[in-house]
């Protein structure tokens, strides 16, 4: 059993930073809510909340696929943690020839269909933008984050995240997005209660979304 | 088996097993050289009431005349797409139209295409062979049909008569959408052979509005028919190369402008009395725009504008033409309607009169998608047109109304229609 006294500060002083890390390191609900230029929640939004108080932390990174069906990558956008990888199976009958030229992860899988490729590891965090070099319409995301925590808003326009105490930086993207990203970055803190919300709206209004029902053989 | 590596995995380790997971998929991976094919049928109950029609030496306005009211060929079309090393294609499109060509069989367009990955936003296509130059914003779907209206506009009739490509084209394209931006932009450049007689059709027939596209190194119209006497509008004269350049923008995928400037650079001097034809030099500029919108309408306005000429023997006589068209289109799931105004003429200097011709023509259509492997097509088509040649040559009338009514029922089979 230990006593302290006035004489010995530093165990005391270990003792009440355990103590405090104790008391932050209880979970907190984060929600964002992003919202399109008129008000209304915009759904599928990306929502990265990155801690800026301790060491750095990800997610484990996870096996995700992305398959490619009737001329159409599906899903046509992954969030993903460094260190992910993705499977991109072609499900269709005609062969497909998948490329990105972004920095954050440059590669080819040359023609092919079924599964023929092992998946492919995303090592650094940024926006992957694919595409097939037959088929010029096929276009998806893939973003690679660092943050521990991540997601995408449901149809009402929220996120909400189980988060421990501190200071965040918190992003939004979206593929159809017209804003600056880092018109969208806020620094929050999330306290004491056991819920912090945020409302992020964008300045500008979406690009309109890629045209569906097209029939797939008009390609001049 | 997959490659994700375990985030505190040592690098070295996921090197060796990255490059062991590579050696294995060499070894595994069929290095696809894919064969896409695609064959169709398409027949027609034509009605029409129109002129002599310009393959059997006529000078009606559209492909059928009134004797070929009755069950029609439409096109029988076979094409293949062999990808090879990659980044290599060939392509093939056969068609049988009627038997009125040289041959029964003809190809429309046959060509080797290199398309190499993009870089750093950039990607160069080349094409060498016999294919269309990148004009038409109508003829976007396979075989270049279009899928709005069975009968082509007057412009893209014409390049269907007498215009094709056959040499080089390369485009550079900055994908400015995988970017991160909202448009992309497109540079085209090409050198060409054997169109030398690109215009003879045109000063002669004026504008026609058709789906017949002539196979490379076929014929229009009939031997032995004057005045053309089979046109073959594919022949090298001069030993000269024609060239075009052309501009594309594009927002998304809405909306495309297109520019193109054309000139098969021919020696109008140029006699091959042997084969009985002279050279034509035609030059135009085309410029259109399509766009399209969420809710399923399509709108398409296209112009052009040029001129052809021959000087054989230092008497130079020049037509100089123009055409436009607007087109609305609105997809309601597999049903399909059309409506496209046509406005043309063709005027001469050098000649009182001849090849003089001008008109207008409205074309309705209704196309159903019954699944991949059917398409039903309706269409009406109205031609009011003033032809000198018509009343001159022909002992016809020099103003005409002519109407022909097509129903189409197309059957496709391919490896991507299932």
């Amino acid at each position: 059993m230990h006593t302290f006294s006035s004489g010995r500060g530093a165990p005391r002083a270990a003792f009440l930073a355990v103590l405090l890390a104790c008391v932050t390191a209880r979970a907190a609900t984060l929600v964002i809510h992003v919202q399109t230029v008129d008000g209304h929640g915009l759904a599928g939004a990306v929502v990265t909340a990155y801690p800026l108080d301790g060491p750095p932390r990800h997610a484990a990174p996870l096996r995700a696929v992305m398959d490619q069906v009737n001329r159409a990558f599906e899903p046509d956008l992954l969030v993903i943690p460094v260190g992910s990888t993705i499977e991109f199976p072609n499900s269709d009958s005609v062969s497909h020839q998948i490329y990105s030229f972004s920095a954050a992860k440059r590669f080819q899988l040359p023609l092919y269909r079924g599964k023929p490729y092992p998946p492919v590891t995303f090592e650094q965090a940024g926006i992957v933008t694919l595409g097939c070099n037959i088929h010029d319409e096929m276009l998806a995301y893939v973003l690679v984050t660092e943050a521990p925590y991540f997601g995408r808003t449901d149809a009402g326009g929220a996120w909400s995240g189980e988060v421990t105490r501190g200071r965040y930086r918190v992003n939004i993207w979206h593929p159809r997005l017209r804003d600056a990203g880092t018109d969208l970055e806020r620094e929050l803190t999330v306290q004491e209660s056991d819920r912090a919300e945020l409302t992020l709206r964008l300045a500008k209004p979406l690009q309109p979304a890629p045209l569906t029902e097209r029939p797939h053989s008009w390609d001049y | 088996m997959s490659a994700a590596a375990p985030a505190d995995r040592s690098g070295s380790t996921r090197r060796r097993a990255c490059l062991l997971l590579a050696l294995l998929a060499g070894a595994a991976v069929p290095r696809a050289h894919a064969t896409d094919w695609e064959a169709s049928l398409d027949a027609r109950l034509v009605n029409s009431d129109a002129e002599r029609s310009f393959m059997d030496g006529g000078l009606g306005s559209v492909r059928f005349d009134r004797t070929d009211s009755t069950l029609q060929l439409g096109r029988a079309r076979f094409a293949l797409t062999q990808s090879f090393a990659e980044i290599w294609s060939a392509h093939l499109d056969a068609s049988v139209w009627d038997d009125k060509d040289a041959h029964l069989l003809g190809a429309t367009e046959a060509y080797l295409q290199l398309r190499p990955y993009p870089r750093a936003g950039y990607r160069l296509r080349v094409k060498a062979g016999a294919f269309y130059p990148p004009v038409s914003l109508e003829n976007r779907a396979s075989g270049w049909e279009s899928p709005y209206t069975l009968s082509y506009s007057a412009i893209n009739s014409w390049l269907a008569t007498e215009v094709r490509t056959i040499g080089a084209e390369a485009q550079l394209e900055w994908l400015g959408t995988r970017l991160g931006h909202a448009f992309d932009l497109e540079v085209t450049g090409a050198v060409f052979g054997w169109n030398d007689q690109a215009g003879v059709v045109l000063a002669n027939d004026g504008f026609l509005l058709h789906d017949r596209q002539t196979p490379v190194f076929g014929r229009v119209g009939q031997p032995n028919v004057p005045p053309l006497n089979g046109a073959k509008p594919f022949l090298e004269l001069d030993g000269r190369a024609g060239a075009y350049a052309g501009l594309e923008a594009r927002y998304l995928d809405r909306l495309v402008l297109r520019v193109l400037r054309y000139d098969n650079r021919a020696d109008p001097t140029q006699i091959d009395s042997v084969a009985g034809v002279i050279a034509w030099d035609t030059r135009f500029t085309s410029a259109g725009a399509r766009l399209e919108t969420q809710g399923g309408w399509t709108f398409i306005a296209q112009g052009l504008d040029g001129d052809t000429l021959i000087a054989p023997h230092g008497f130079m006589i020049r037509w100089p033409f123009r055409a436009g068209f607007g087109l609305v289109s609105r997809r309601f799931g597999r049903h399909t309607l059309s409506a496209r105004y046509d406005r043309f003429w063709v005027h001469v200097q050098g000649l009182d009169g001849d090849g003089t011709q001008s008109g207008h023509a409205w074309t309705a259509a209704y196309a159903f998608d019954a699944g991949a492997h059917w398409r039903v097509s309706l269409e009406w088509l109205q031609v009011t047109s003033d032809s000198y040649n018509r009343q001159e040559l022909y002992g016809g009338p020099l103003a005409a109304r002519e109407t022909q009514v097509q129903l189409a029922v197309r059957y496709a089979l391919g490896s991507a229609l299932r």
